[in-house]
């Protein structure tokens, strides 16, 4: 089996972003990680292999930071990578973004592609269904149950409450979600052997006529203003609560 | 300029984010004096197009008889209808969110996901990095957007008699894409997280699982309210992961958010601070849940919510 991984490479969720002239800025503290999302669907590619064999290719984008989380997703499973190299970075809510993804994918003759269903940075989750669109590939996104038996892929998700049941063929493009799986931490002899596993290096032309996203200003939100605190008895605070929802909020 | 929205129905019902999209396309047409309409598609659409018809858009384009929701035969006929629209808009749902990058590829349009304000027809809101920031993006051409539920309000009512269009769904559907088996069954009678108007949430402070369940389900029964709950919990297993709030759970705007036993991490917070009312139940005096709330209770949850529901 051929299976690949677009890895997504974001700061640390628990980054503290600082806007400089209305850009976010990201100081050299930041830590780079792999889209937490991402990590299931790594997961989901290992248990894959494991059950299925093949090999496990990642797709990712160089932003001058990436090697480190690359080479942990190496440790926990990713066999070789791929990094696009663009002259500007491309934002990950980029129409070239998928463009450049599915270049790549194009060429590689995937059985089955995961991703996760969310970009944290940007807060994106049209990555998986887009380029699946633009390769005329099936997609089942934030899935939380696989089985392959066959040739046929079962796959389950969570939609609204109800559990949508779905049955394909490969290729297939699927997306992640967290339900699906527990990623696991690499051992010491995986990151060891990692180090020593290929990276290869592309490069993408940025084609200037793709559709565009302009940021124009970026800021922190709004704070709320402070509310009331309460303090007393039980009785008390129950009271206070029951009115102020039913009289000045008109909500109960 | 014309808008598109596509409305998702389940029960022969419009869901509750397929109408506040209505609320948002009207706003961007009021702007422009543009025309609005709908894309349907459902087996059973007479109940729908009443429906529709009562918050005053104009024209439905539907699809009927469809029995099954499969995303790349949606996607060709959506893609059908909206050939010559400026502005297509979904809702943030499952279905919602699939859909609406592949109609903006296969559209050439420019995708705008999670938007959660509109200035003008190219100029949108988005919150990034988790909600720490919100940014302003603009863009020219067709545009592809979805909404982030619970931030437009219902649409007025305006009845009228819509003209309705029976578009093409005679696209045979390819074998090898995926089908859907069969939708298992309501894992619950309460509201989703996304469509709920009320949410009651739990974290690590609810003691254990049993308690949350005591506690926190009760209250959100009284309340017609959906269940939600902190990463802590989840992570620890005592709630399944779709009940997560925050940046790796979901981003929820109900309009009553009763935080229960929650400290309030950066990371929930990041999921919730767009509620319109915040109340916080916590022992903690400085528990940094308190500086967004709107309403903080300072007390014992498991002597506060008891006798909470005892008044409701």
């Amino acid at each position: 089996m051929n299976i690949i991984v677009i890895l997504s490479i974001v700061p640390d969720t628990e980054t503290k972003i600082q806007l400089n002239n209305k850009n976010v800025e990201m100081d050299q503290s930041t830590e780079w990680i792999i889209n937490p999302y991402d990590e299931y669907a790594i997961e989901a590619a290992i248990q894959f292999k494991e059950k299925h064999g093949g090999e496990i290719t990642s797709i990712s984008f160089a932003n001058g930071k990436e090697e480190k989380p690359i080479r942990k997703a190496m440790a926990m499973g990713v066999d070789k990578s791929i990094i696009i190299e663009t002259s500007s970075p491309l934002s990950s809510i980029s129409t070239e973004y998928m463009n450049a993804i599915s270049t790549q994918l194009k060429s590689s003759n995937a059985d089955i592609i995961f991703t996760g269903k969310l970009v944290t940075d940007t807060n994106n989750n049209f990555i998986g269904p887009s380029v699946a669109q633009i390769l005329n590939l099936p997609i089942i996104t934030e899935i939380s149950s696989i089985h392959f038996s066959d040739n046929i892929l079962t796959v389950t998700r969570n939609n609204a409450g109800q559990v949508e049941k779905y049955t394909s063929s490969l290729p297939i493009l699927l997306t992640t979600d967290k339900s699906l799986n527990t990623p696991r931490y690499p051992k010491l002899p995986d990151i060891m052997k990692a180090k020593k596993k290929t990276i290869t290096r592309v490069s993408y032309d940025i084609n200037e006529n793709s559709p565009q996203i302009t940021i124009i200003k970026s800021e922190f939100p709004q704070e709320k203003d402070s509310g009331e605190i309460f303090e007393g008895t039980s009785e008390e605070l129950v009271t206070i609560l029951i009115d102020v929802l039913t009289n000045k909020e008109k909500i109960l | 300029m014309t808008i598109a929205i596509y409305l998702e129905s389940n029960n022969n019902q419009i869901t509750k984010s397929s109408l506040e999209i209505i609320t948002a396309a009207q706003l961007i047409a009021k702007e422009n004096n543009s025309d609005i309409f709908a894309i349907i598609i459902d087996d059973d659409i007479s109940n729908i197009i009443t429906e529709v018809g009562l918050y005053g858009v104009p024209i439905i384009k539907c699809s009927k008889n469809i029995t099954s929701y499969q995303s790349s035969l949606y996607a060709k006929i959506i893609s059908n209808a909206v050939k010559d629209s400026d502005i297509i808009i979904f809702p943030s749902s499952v279905h919602g969110n699939e859909l609406a990058p592949m109609i903006a590829m296969s559209q050439n349009a420019t995708s705008i996901p999670d938007v959660i304000d509109i200035i003008d027809q190219n100029t949108f809101k988005r919150s990034v990095y988790g909600n720490k920031i919100h940014q302003l993006v603009k863009s020219s051409g067709k545009i592809v957007l979805t909404i982030r539920s619970g931030i437009f309000d219902l649409p007025n009512k305006n009845e009228i008699k819509p003209e309705i269009i029976e578009i093409q769904s005679e696209i045979i559907s390819e074998n090898n894409f995926p089908n859907l088996a069969e939708v298992l069954n309501s894992i619950s009678n309460r509201p989703e997280l996304n469509e709920a108007d009320i949410i009651v949430s739990g974290g690590r402070g609810t003691g254990s699982p049993e308690n949350f369940a005591t506690l926190i389900e009760p209250l959100a029964d009284k309340l017609g309210a959906a269940i939600g709950a902190s990463r802590a919990v989840v992570d620890a297993g005592w709630r399944p992961h779709d009940e997560q709030v925050g940046q790796t759970g979901k981003f929820v705007s109900p309009k009553l958010y009763i935080a229960v036993g929650i400290s309030g991490a950066i990371q929930h917070l990041a999921g919730m601070s767009s509620a319109e009312i915040i109340v916080a139940i916590n022992t903690d005096k400085d528990a940094p849940i308190f500086k967004i709330a709107d309403y903080g209770l300072v007390g014992d949850l498991n002597e506060i919510i008891p006798k909470l529901l005892n008044s409701l």
